[in-house]
Order: structure tokens, then C-alpha cells, then sequence
């Protein structure tokens, strides 16, 4: 293969490309939780609506999850610094909560399979499995993003500008998710 | 800066894996067109049994014995045709060919790039696009079928695997199917958002777009917004199906003579969720039919299109009224009288819009004088079958008049005139112009406009009927109308349409015939035979990889025509300023 060719196969995408088209599917992502909540809401007036308890663990959750939105945040800040060896502790920290969180929701599937309340128990039952499942693989996706971000940090960025690119990246998909979860528990919880 | 290379690539990576944009489309091109033959082998079977209910066809018992008992189709077997025949002309013919296979192709190049913004998203899309493909195919050969709860796969029918045969293992695969597709179409649609906006050449300010681009921009953004709320539908659809939620189905259902233990779900949270989905795409599919005939004219009346601006800001009014009307599907559906007046209201709207812009490309016909080679005579089929299908669309959206017309052959006709006819004389009219640049070929212009009438009087006498046929009051999905009184009348009707429909067939040969004949033996083509005006023609035929040698500069408009240029009457979009006047 040529050179050049080579080069046009390498698929090189500009910085600004990434940025544009996360957030792009971040906007299909926002139409597709934006259906389940019109669809929940729907389903919400029918008769047999039943409220089921939901376990507290989702409190502690969604504290994880804070947690490592701000250590993504000190990542940030500091490897912008020079401050590699905080910038990656700080990395691997918010990766680690973010296992933990889905684990945490793990958990609190598990427990209220435990208290009798499966899928199909109620309407509101069968959306909140719904709804945290769809949530959880999204985040399982914005880990491995999160990874690639980290990989880049534990290594220490020779170019500050590429690595303060894919951090922003990190951050606006990781922070997005942080708020889709706080909006889902606010509607299964509170609605 | 050099783009354009030698291309040493393996065959694998250059055309089977391949990153290239304009591989990627003509990918789709044929995949697209081998799946429009399925669509049309399935069209000849529902009008073989309703020009003939009563006949048997010993020879399709043979072909088809599943589907065909004692020569005679079998009821479930009929809806199984027709369900797959929608799903497959709407989303894996139209899309794959017209938007996602020109789009692909046309895009990047009418925006001076050398590739789409992700090219290897792109690749990605293809196969997915592919896999969905197969996932639907193979539904026909799962026991019970393939579905057969229509291409809007309304529950309860496609929530209960023992509704129909079509409902157990088909309707899984088509959903499935649908999910792959939407995967595919999202990542196609994101890309294509992400060149306009990011890899133009220099000097191509979005005002400067072909309206081609344009509506494939809008379009792309249709699709990203009212795709999702299908995949969440569908999701749920799995559950109530597989795993016993009941987000559709109510209570009291019996089916087979047994009463399900669902209870309290909404079948028409359904039908919102798809035509939340479903009404956008009719324009995902009928804009860029729309912005690729603007693009044609020009070419044949050598004057630049009227009103550029107006038919943008047009196209932006449609795209936003269309994600507001969906409801317009559902006003038998027992919604309020206030709610259904809205969206008669918004219906309506939205052809203030779509006539502005149907009157422009009439007026962009005014006072030229026609060179009707192939490519133009499709462009006329669209307008006239976008004024005359249209027509019907005042009817519809009305909700007094859609009370009688709802689910009859009226709508039938309507929606192929529109999104099957529009778009379909629009992908003819973009093969046959854009032939020659995909594989530096001329398409044999007799065998053209030959194909071009041997469709044109079949389809519209075919599909201007079925209007008629729904007023006097035949509903669609029927099997048969033999055991209606009222509907005996119209069975004359019926045998006329069905021998159109099988002239239209047939008439496909003709195109086949030259699209291969053309491809070995056609005459070899010029980089610009049209003398048209946007970057495209500007490279060779068929272009090289990268598209571009040098990143075009661009200076001028789209629609450069009718100047005094040194090439004749006009100036591609790279053409300095210094050497022919720019007019806009």
C-alpha cells in the first residue's frame, strides 16, 4: 500500500469531528430516554399502575456515581497541571466507582428480586429494570471511553492538546450519564 | 494539499471492508436494489390474489408450499406478504438506496471532501446495515413464517407469539431486524450530519450547499431525532413479547381461546411512539428525492433552480413540522376531538411548505427549454407524481375526511405515490444521472426512456386507481374482497390494477437490462457529461480514492448556469471568480 493511501485508510478524525459527533449521540441517546419517559408517563394513568418499593442502595449509587464524576473532574484539572501522577489516580478512581456503581445496580436488581418484585410484578417495576438496564449499558459504553481516557493519562500525555481533547470527551459523556441516572431516579422514585 | 491517491489497496479492503465513501454507497446501491426485487416478487403475489381471488396456482404450491395450499395462498400467508413487502420497500429499499447509498455517495463529494467525517463509522454501518439484511430474510424460513403484523407491527398481533403464525419467531427476527437497521441508520445519518458540518471545502458556506446536501442534511437529522423513540418501542415490544411486561397489551385479551394474564398496557402507546418515528421518515425518504430532483433541472433547463433560498428554508420548515404531526396516523384511534384538530392543523401546515417548494421546481421548468434526456424524464415523474399524490395528502390530514379514508385503498394510493413514488422515480432519476460518474459509463438513453414510460404509465394508473378503490370504500390488508357485496363492483378494478402492477414489474427488466448492458458495454464517460455545475463533476469518472487531487476552492453558488463561461453557458462551483462572474 502507498504511502498516502495508507495514510487516507489511517482514518485520521479531528478533535473537533469526535466532539461533534458525541454529541450527536448524546442527542440520540437524550430522543431514546426521552421515549421511555413519554412512555412511562403514559403508562403511568393505567389502572393497574402499582408503585413497588425501591431498594436504598440506589441512594448509595448514585453517591458513587457523583463521587466519580468529580474524580473525572480532578483528573482534569490537575493533569492540565502536570500533575500526571494525581491526574491518573484520579482516572482510575473514577473508572473503579463506575464498575461499582454497576455493581451497586446489580445489587439492587438482586434485591428486590429477593423482596418478590421481578419484570413483570408491575407496570412500575417492569420500568425501572427497564430503564436501569438501558441506563447501565450506556454506562457500560461511557466506561470504555472512560478507559481510553485513562489509558492516555497513565501513560502521561507527551501532547497535552490530543489527551485535554479526549479528557473533554470523557467528561461530557461520562457527566451526561451522571444526570440521565439522576433524572431516571428522580421519575422512578418520585412519579 | 494532496488528496487523491494511487489506490494499491487488496480487493478485500477496497471493495468488501472498505472506507470509502463512494464504495459504502454503491454497497448499498445494490444491496438496496436486490432487496427492491424481493419487494416486487412480493408485490406480484398480494396482486396476483387480488386480481384473482379465487384462482388457484398449482405452480406457486410448488414454489411456496407453505404459503400456498391446493394453489390457493393461505390467509396468514397474505399478511405475511404484505407486512414484509412494506417493511422491505420502505426501509431496506428506499433508505438503503436513496438515502443512505446516495447519500453516502453524493455528499462528501458535493461538499469537496475527500471522505465522510468518520469513514470507518461508516464501513461499520454498511455491515450492520447488511447483518439486518440477512436477520429479515431469514424470517421467512422460520417455522410460523415471516411477521405479518404490517410493516407498523401494531400490538396486539405482533406482541403475542400465537397470534399468527407470522407473530412467533418472525416478528422476533423482525424486530431484530429494525434494531440493527435503526443501529445503522443512526451511525449513517450521524455521519452524514458531521460532513456537512465539519469536512466542507473552503469557501462552501452552508448557503452555498446543493440542495441535494441540504435535504440529506435534513433528513440525517430526522433520522437521529425520531429513530430512538422506535428503538425504545421496540424494546418494549421484546419484554411484552419474551419476558411478560405488559407496556402494550391491556387486559381481557383471549387469544386461542385462552385469557392472557396481562394486563392494564396500551396498544396505542405503540402507534405514538412508531409514528413519532413513522411520519419523520416519510421525509427522511421524500427530501432527498426532492433535493436531488432541484439538482437535476438545472442540469436539462440550463438555468440555475428559482428560489434556492426559499426551497432551504423550506425544507427546514418541513423537517420541523414533520416531528409534530405524527398523530394525523392515529385519528380513528378514539384521541380527542381537540387533539386530532391540532394535528389536522400542523398537517395541513406543512403543505405550505412542501408547495412552496413543489412550486419551485415547476418554476425553476419555467421558460426553459427542456432537454428531456433520461435523468429529466424521472424528474418530471417526481413532480408529477409529488403535485398529484400530494393532492391526496389534504384528504388525510383532515380528520373528518381520514374518518372514511382511514385504513382504506385511498391511503394505500396516497402513501405510493408519495413515499413510493416520488422516492422511487427520484432513485431512477439519480441512477441514471449519476451512472456515469459511479462507474464512468453512459446508460443507453433509448432503453431509459423506455423504462421510464414502461413505469411511469403503470405506476400512476396503478396507484391513481387504488385512490378510487377507497373511496368506494375497500379496506387494506384484505385477503380477499369476494365476500363483500359492496366491494363486488370493483373487482374490474382490481384485475386493471393488477395487470399495471405487473406491467410495472416487468418493466424493471428494461432498467436491469441496461444497468449491466451499460456497465460492460456502455460508453465510456466524460468527467462531467452533464455539464453540471457542483464538485462532483469537477474529478474524473468514476472519481479516485479521496475524491479530490487538491481541496476545490469554491467560489459561487450551486446553480451556475446561463453565464458566458469559456466551457459554454456555465461554471462549476471551483471555477474562479476572475474567470467567469459570480451571480451568487
Amino acid at each position: 500500500m502507498s504511502a498516502n493511501a495508507a495514510a487516507l485508510d489511517a482514518v485520521a478524525v479531528r478533535e473537533d469531528q469526535l466532539k461533534l459527533g458525541l454529541w450527536m449521540f448524546l442527542g440520540t441517546v437524550t430522543m431514546l430516554f426521552a421515549a421511555f419517559t413519554s412512555a412511562y408517563i403514559v403508562r403511568r394513568s393505567g389502572s393497574d399502575w402499582r408503585h413497588v418499593a425501591l431498594p436504598s442502595i440506589l441512594w448509595l449509587n448514585s453517591l458513587v456515581l457523583a463521587v466519580s464524576s468529580v474524580a473525572v473532574e480532578i483528573a482534569s484539572l490537575r493533569g492540565a497541571r502536570g500533575g500526571w501522577r494525581t491526574s491518573a489516580i484520579a482516572m482510575l478512581v473514577a473508572c473503579a466507582l463506575g464498575i461499582l456503581f454497576l455493581t451497586g445496580q446489580v445489587a439492587a436488581w438482586k434485591q428486590m428480586v429477593a423482596a418478590g418484585v421481578y419484570l413483570p410484578t408491575s407496570p412500575h417495576s417492569s420500568f425501572f429494570f427497564m430503564l436501569t438496564g438501558a441506563h447501565a449499558l450506556h454506562v457500560i459504553a461511557a466506561l470504555a471511553v472512560l478507559g481510553w481516557g485513562a489509558v492516555a493519562t497513565v501513560a502521561g500525555a507527551r501532547d497535552l492538546r490530543a489527551w485535554t481533547s479526549r479528557m473533554s470527551l470523557c467528561r461530557t459523556f461520562w457527566h451526561y450519564l451522571g444526570g440521565v441516572w439522576l433524572f431516571l431516579f428522580a421519575l422512578v422514585s418520585l412519579y | 494539499m494532496t488528496h487523491a491517491h494511487h489506490d494499491d489497496r487488496g480487493f478485500v479492503r477496497r471493495y468488501i471492508f472498505s472506507t470509502d465513501h463512494k464504495v459504502i454507497g454503491i454497497q448499498y446501491i445494490i444491496t438496496g436494489l436486490v432487496m427492491a426485487l424481493v419487494g416486487a416478487a412480493l408485490a406480484s403475489l398480494i396482486r396476483l390474489q387480488l386480481g384473482w381471488p379465487d384462482q388457484a396456482w398449482p405452480l406457486l404450491s410448488k414454489l411456496l408450499p407453505a404459503g400456498y395450499q391446493g394453489g390457493v395462498m393461505l390467509p396468514e400467508f397474505y399478511l405475511a406478504v404484505v407486512t414484509m413487502h412494506g417493511t422491505i420497500m420502505v426501509f431496506f429499499f428506499i433508505s438503503f438506496v436513496l438515502v443512505s447509498g446516495f447519500g453516502n455517495y453524493l455528499v462528501p463529494l458535493q461538499c469537496g471532501a475527500n471522505d465522510m467525517a468518520f469513514p470507518f463509522l461508516n464501513m461499520l454501518s454498511y455491515w450492520i446495515a447488511f447483518l439486518s439484511t440477512v436477520v429479515l430474510m431469514l424470517s421467512f424460513f422460520v417455522v410460523g413464517g415471516a411477521a405479518a403484523a404490517g410493516w407498523t407491527a401494531y400490538p396486539p398481533l405482533s406482541a403475542i407469539a400465537a397470534a399468527v403464525p407470522g407473530s412467533a419467531m418472525g416478528q422476533s427476527l423482525w424486530l431484530l431486524a429494525m434494531a440493527l437497521f435503526i443501529a445503522s441508520f443512526t451511525m449513517s445519518g450521524l455521519n452524514i450530519v458531521a460532513t456537512v458540518l465539519s469536512v466542507r471545502a473552503p469557501g462552501l458556506s452552508m448557503m452555498r450547499l446543493p440542495l441535494t446536501v441540504w435535504s440529506y442534511f435534513i433528513a440525517s437529522i430526522l433520522g437521529l431525532l425520531a429513530f430512538p423513540p422506535l428503538t425504545a418501542a421496540a424494546v418494549m415490544l421484546l419484554f411484552d413479547r419474551h419476558l411478560g411486561t405488559s407496556f402494550f397489551l391491556p387486559s381481557g385479551l383471549v387469544v386461542a381461546n385462552k385469557l392472557l394474564t396481562n394486563t392494564g398496557g396500551s396498544p396505542l402507546l405503540w402507534q405514538h411512539l412508531f409514528w413519532f418515528l413513522g411520519h419523520p421518515e416519510v421525509y427522511v425518504l421524500i427530501l432527498p428525492a426532492l433535493g436531488i430532483a432541484s439538482d437535476i433541472i438545472p442540469a436539462f433547463t440550463r438555468k440555475p433552480v428559482f428560489g434556492y433560498r426559499m426551497s432551504v428554508y423550506c425544507l427546514w420548515a418541513v423537517g420541523s413540522l414533520s416531528m409534530i404531526v405524527w398523530g394525523h396516523h392515529m385519528f380513528v384511534s378514539g384521541m380527542s376531538p381537540f387533539t386530532g384538530e391540532y394535528f389536522s392543523l400542523v398537517t395541513l401546515t406543512i403543505t405550505v411548505p412542501m408547495t412552496i417548494f413543489g412550486v419551485n421546481m415547476l418554476a425553476s421548468l419555467w421558460g426553459a427549454k427542456l432537454d428531456l434526456k433520461s435523468p429529466m424524464m424521472w424528474v418530471c415523474g417526481v413532480i408529477a407524481l409529488f403535485g398529484s399524490g400530494g393532492l391526496g395528502g389534504l384528504f388525510l390530514g383532515n380528520a373528518t375526511a381520514d374518518m372514511q379514508l382511514h385504513d382504506t385503498y385511498f391511503v394505500v394510493g396516497h402513501f405510493h405515490m408519495m413515499i413510493g413514488g416520488v422516492t422511487l422515480f427520484g432513485t431512477f432519476a439519480a441512477i441514471y444521472f449519476w451512472f456515469p460518474k459511479m462507474f464512468g459509463k453512459m446508460m443507453n438513453e433509448t432503453l431509459g426512456k423506455l423504462h421510464f414510460w414502461l413505469t411511469f404509465a403503470p405506476f400512476f394508473t396503478l396507484f391513481f386507481m387504488q385512490h378510487f378503490l377507497g373511496i368506494q370504500g375497500a379496506p387494506r390488508r384484505y385477503y380477499a374482497f369476494t365476500a363483500f357485496d359492496y366491494l363486488q363492483k370493483t373487482r374490474g378494478q382490481n384485475l386493471v390494477i393488477s395487470l399495471a402492477a405487473f406491467l410495472l414489474v416487468s418493466a424493471q427488466g428494461v432498467f436491469l437490462v441496461n444497468f449491466v448492458w451499460s456497465l460492460v458495454k456502455g460508453r465510456v464517460a466524460a468527467a462531467n457529461p452533464w455539464r453540471a455545475t457542483t464538485l462532483e463533476w469537477t474529478v474524473p469518472s468514476p472519481p479516485p480514492h479521496g475524491n479530490f487531487e487538491t481541496l476545490p476552492n469554491v467560489t459561487r453558488w450551486p446553480y451556475e448556469y446561463g453565464v458566458p463561461a469559456p466551457d459554454g453557458d456555465f461554471a462549476t462551483q471551483d471555477v474562479p471568480a476572475a474567470s467567469v462572474p459570480v451571480t451568487a
